[in-house]
């Protein structure tokens, strides 16, 4: 199957929206399609694949394809086109300092299709359009952030007006936000990082202050909190929110999404009325929980480390390996912090992460 | 702390030659054929496989004899400072010679220890203790196990090992009068010069790695082979692969836990997706692990017995390289300069380490050796200078 075929296939699922799951046989067919076209065409794919004795001439299901970990962005050009047809590269944060891991893309086609059909579900599902704030830069402004982009392109797509961003060449602009929050009259999404709510709330409580916006409002934070319990931070983040914003804590939605990976993870909230820590998969997205020593599936509820096979991660790798810890719910999984958070026991372990050696 | 006071007082009156034998017969209680010592760390769960237990603690305390502690503290105490009474030492890491050492070189000061077992080993200074009270239950009672950061503020010299950021902590709860002695965490390497005979060289290197499974201070986190270009790293990697895959079996690796089987994974992953030559026996959770990385790059260190060798060409090469680990390196292990030492000691200055040994030793540092390029006792000790009129 060509590469136009697998991506038109792949844009048919995601636009039948978040409800609509394909069957088990049609995953597996487009995921080994998919796979066979990005180890013909990665080289740096095809090299994993090879040493872990994978080909698409011996795989035999989709959960055989070898994941690539988040680290191997950093250190490899991990795309299946050339590289002279690049359209955008989106970087990690590199708040370490290190490398940063970059997703390359040579089409926006179907990564803006997965984006807002679940941006859509989640944080607008009943097709009203909000005033988005948007506590990030936008994606003028920061145009390697996939992050930004999201923000950027979803809410210009979603929302009643022109998004704001709060976030600019000057830094962080806390007392336009402040204003523009205070002038609401209509429902409105404020949207952003993790720590652009904690500074925000931190500087209402500062100030004594309490908000109250208008009903049919909504938040929505990600990003993690390094290295400690993110849903412990969670349950926190989230009081937080609704204490300072007034929005009641089944408004408030937690998106985890990476850099790597095309399409994002929800908490469905907003569409059930009901707070939960589980995040839903799309119908186009298989999420293992997989035991470490064993590399088999955890039993439900069993902890173990995340890997996403993505469907819309057409022009680089479909199957990420994370370096978060989660368990499956049900149909979703709940993100309990990070493996590599873990005190290394050893002192030549500890002592690499002093260093930036490449 | 009357914990403390108590330590103070077991230690008046034992004499240096009675702690110099009673350490010595300690030591020859854990390295001797057939001991039980070193069975009954492994009988306590720690991280590492019985057979790498037996034979790093039989390499490592092999020149640990009654001579060298006499002649140690003859140069160490030769105008003799004043020894603190209790010092507090607080343990990191698992390696169980570390923690021996790091008991042992107060007491042969003359000094009692209150001790703070590391909690990646929380057996090995336990079990010194009771060796020591087979030995000599006097000295023995010098020796106290705890946790009490208590100990920090009253003892009178504290030794702190670890990460930087637990060392800071310590640090923070010393008295700024009391003599601190502090050993950040570091790394070593091995280094393979022209002149190396590459088969022996490799089953050398091989021990290193495989002693302790990389995870000590002293594990080769990186093999750097002189390569003319005439492909002799990746022929160096074959044969310490080769080596490593014999070591399995004499030497199996200890346990991993969850996190470490996914490091390992990722290891060998990016290595392949880089373009690294990339060696491993195949199954899910290989033994062992060697990559091979183009000259001029460090990749990230090695360990849990996947070693990262990376050819240099030559003399400026090799100080680069190490000078990129300044001043984090602390050992290295050398093989092939049958001449002159000259080249691994500059790339050594370079780096900021403070020993180099030849491969196939890194994990047996002599008890006189200047860690981290410091005195091993006279650093606890203090001096008195008198000025007449």
């Amino acid at each position: 199957m060509k590469r136009a075929e697998i991506e038109a296939r792949v844009l048919a699922q995601i636009r039948r929206g978040v409800d609509v799951s394909p069957d088990e046989e049609s995953f597996d067919g487009l995921a080994r399609a998919l796979f066979d076209h990005q180890y013909r065409h990665g080289e740096a794919y095809r090299r994993l694949c090879r040493a872990e004795g994978l080909s698409p001439d011996n795989l035999r299901h989709w959960t055989e394809i070898p994941a690539v970990p988040t680290e191997a962005f950093k250190q490899a050009r991990l795309a299946s086109f050339p590289a002279e047809r690049t359209r955008r590269v989106f970087r990690t944060s590199g708040t370490t300092g290190g490398r940063r891991g970059e997703l390359h893309l040579d089409t926006l086609a179907v990564y803006e299709a997965s984006l807002l059909e679940t941006f859509r579900a989640y944080i607008c599902p009943g097709r009203e359009k909000p005033r988005f704030l948007v506590l990030a830069p936008s994606a003028a402004q920061a145009p390697d952030s996939s992050l930004s982009y999201m923000y950027d392109f979803a809410a210009r797509r979603l929302g009643a007006d022109e998004p704001r961003f709060y976030v600019d060449a000057q830094g962080w602009q806390p007392e336009r936000l402040l204003g523009d929050l205070e002038a609401l009259s209509g429902p409105a999404a404020v949207v952003g990082t993790a720590f652009a709510f904690v500074h925000l709330a931190e500087r209402l409580a500062a100030e004594g202050r309490r908000l109250e916006l208008p009903e049919g409002s909504r938040a929505m934070e990600t990003g993690g909190f390094k290295g400690r319990s993110r849903e412990l931070e969670r349950e926190a983040l989230h009081g937080l929110i609704s204490e300072s914003l007034g929005v009641p804590p089944e408004r408030i939605v937690n998106q985890y999404g990476m850099c790597e990976l095309g399409s994002q993870f929800y908490e469905p909230s907003l569409r059930c009325g009901i707070v939960t820590r589980v995040k839903r998969i799309p119908p186009w997205v298989r999420t293992r929980v997989i035991d470490p020593v064993t590399r088999n599936d955890a039993p439900e509820g069993d902890v173990g480390v995340l890997v996403h096979y993505d469907l819309a991660n057409t022009g680089s790798v479909l199957a990420v390996e994370t370096a978060d810890a989660g368990r499956r719910i049900g149909d979703g999984f709940e993100v309990l912090g990070r493996w590599t958070g873990a005190e290394p026991r050893g002192c030549s372990i500890a002592a690499d992460a002093l260093l930036d050696p490449t | 702390m009357r914990q403390l006071e108590a330590l103070r007082s077991a230690g008046r009156g034992i004499d240096a030659p009675r702690r110099i034998e009673a350490l010595a017969a300690a030591f020859e209680l854990w390295r001797a054929p057939g001991s039980a010592w070193p069975e009954r760390l492994a009988a306590r769960g720690g991280l590492f496989s019985p057979a790498v237990i037996e034979r790093g603690i039989r390499l490592g305390l092999e020149r640990w004899t009654a001579a060298a502690l006499a002649e140690l503290r003859a140069r160490e105490l030769e105008h003799a400072g004043q020894v603190p009474g209790v010092t507090a030492v607080w343990l990191a890491g698992p390696v169980p010679g570390a923690a021996f050492a790091a008991i042992a070189l107060p007491l042969l000061a003359g000094s009692s220890v209150y001790v703070k077992a590391s909690r990646s080993d929380p057996g090995a200074a336990a079990l010194f203790a009771e060796s020591l009270a087979e030995a000599d239950p006097g000295l023995a009672d010098c020796v106290a196990l705890g946790d009490d950061p208590g100990a920090l503020v009253h003892a009178d010299a504290v030794v702190a090992s670890g990460s930087d950021a637990s060392v800071r902590a310590v640090r923070e709860q010393v008295p700024p009068a009391t003599a601190f002695v502090a050993y950040a965490h570091k790394l070593s390497l091995a280094a393979i010069g022209p002149g190396a005979d590459p088969g022996a060289a490799a089953r050398r290197v091989a021990l290193d790695v495989a002693l302790w499974d990389g995870r000590g201070c002293l594990s080769p986190a990186w093999v750097l082979v002189r390569d003319s270009g005439g492909a002799e790293a990746a022929a160096f990697a074959e044969r310490l692969a080769s080596r490593l895959e014999e070591l399995a079996d004499a030497l199996p690796r200890g346990t991993l836990d969850a996190a470490e089987h996914l490091r390992l994974r990722e290891w060998r992953a990016v290595a392949a997706a880089r373009g690294d030559a990339v060696l491993h026996p195949g199954d899910r959770s290989p033994e062992w692990g060697v990559s091979l990385t183009p000259a001029g790059e460090l990749p990230p260190a090695g360990a849990l017995r996947f070693a990262r060798v990376v050819p240099f060409e030559g003399r400026e090469d090799l100080v680069a390289l190490c000078r990129k680990l300044s001043p984090h390196l602390s050992s290295i292990g050398y093989a092939g300069w049958p001449d002159s030492l000259d080249e691994p000691r500059a790339a050594l200055e370079a780096g900021g380490g403070s020993r180099l040994c030849p491969a196939g030793r890194m994990q047996a540092p002599p008890l006189a050796w200047r860690h981290d390029g410091m005195q091993p006792i006279r650093p606890l000790l203090r001096w008195v200078d008198v000025e007449e009129e």
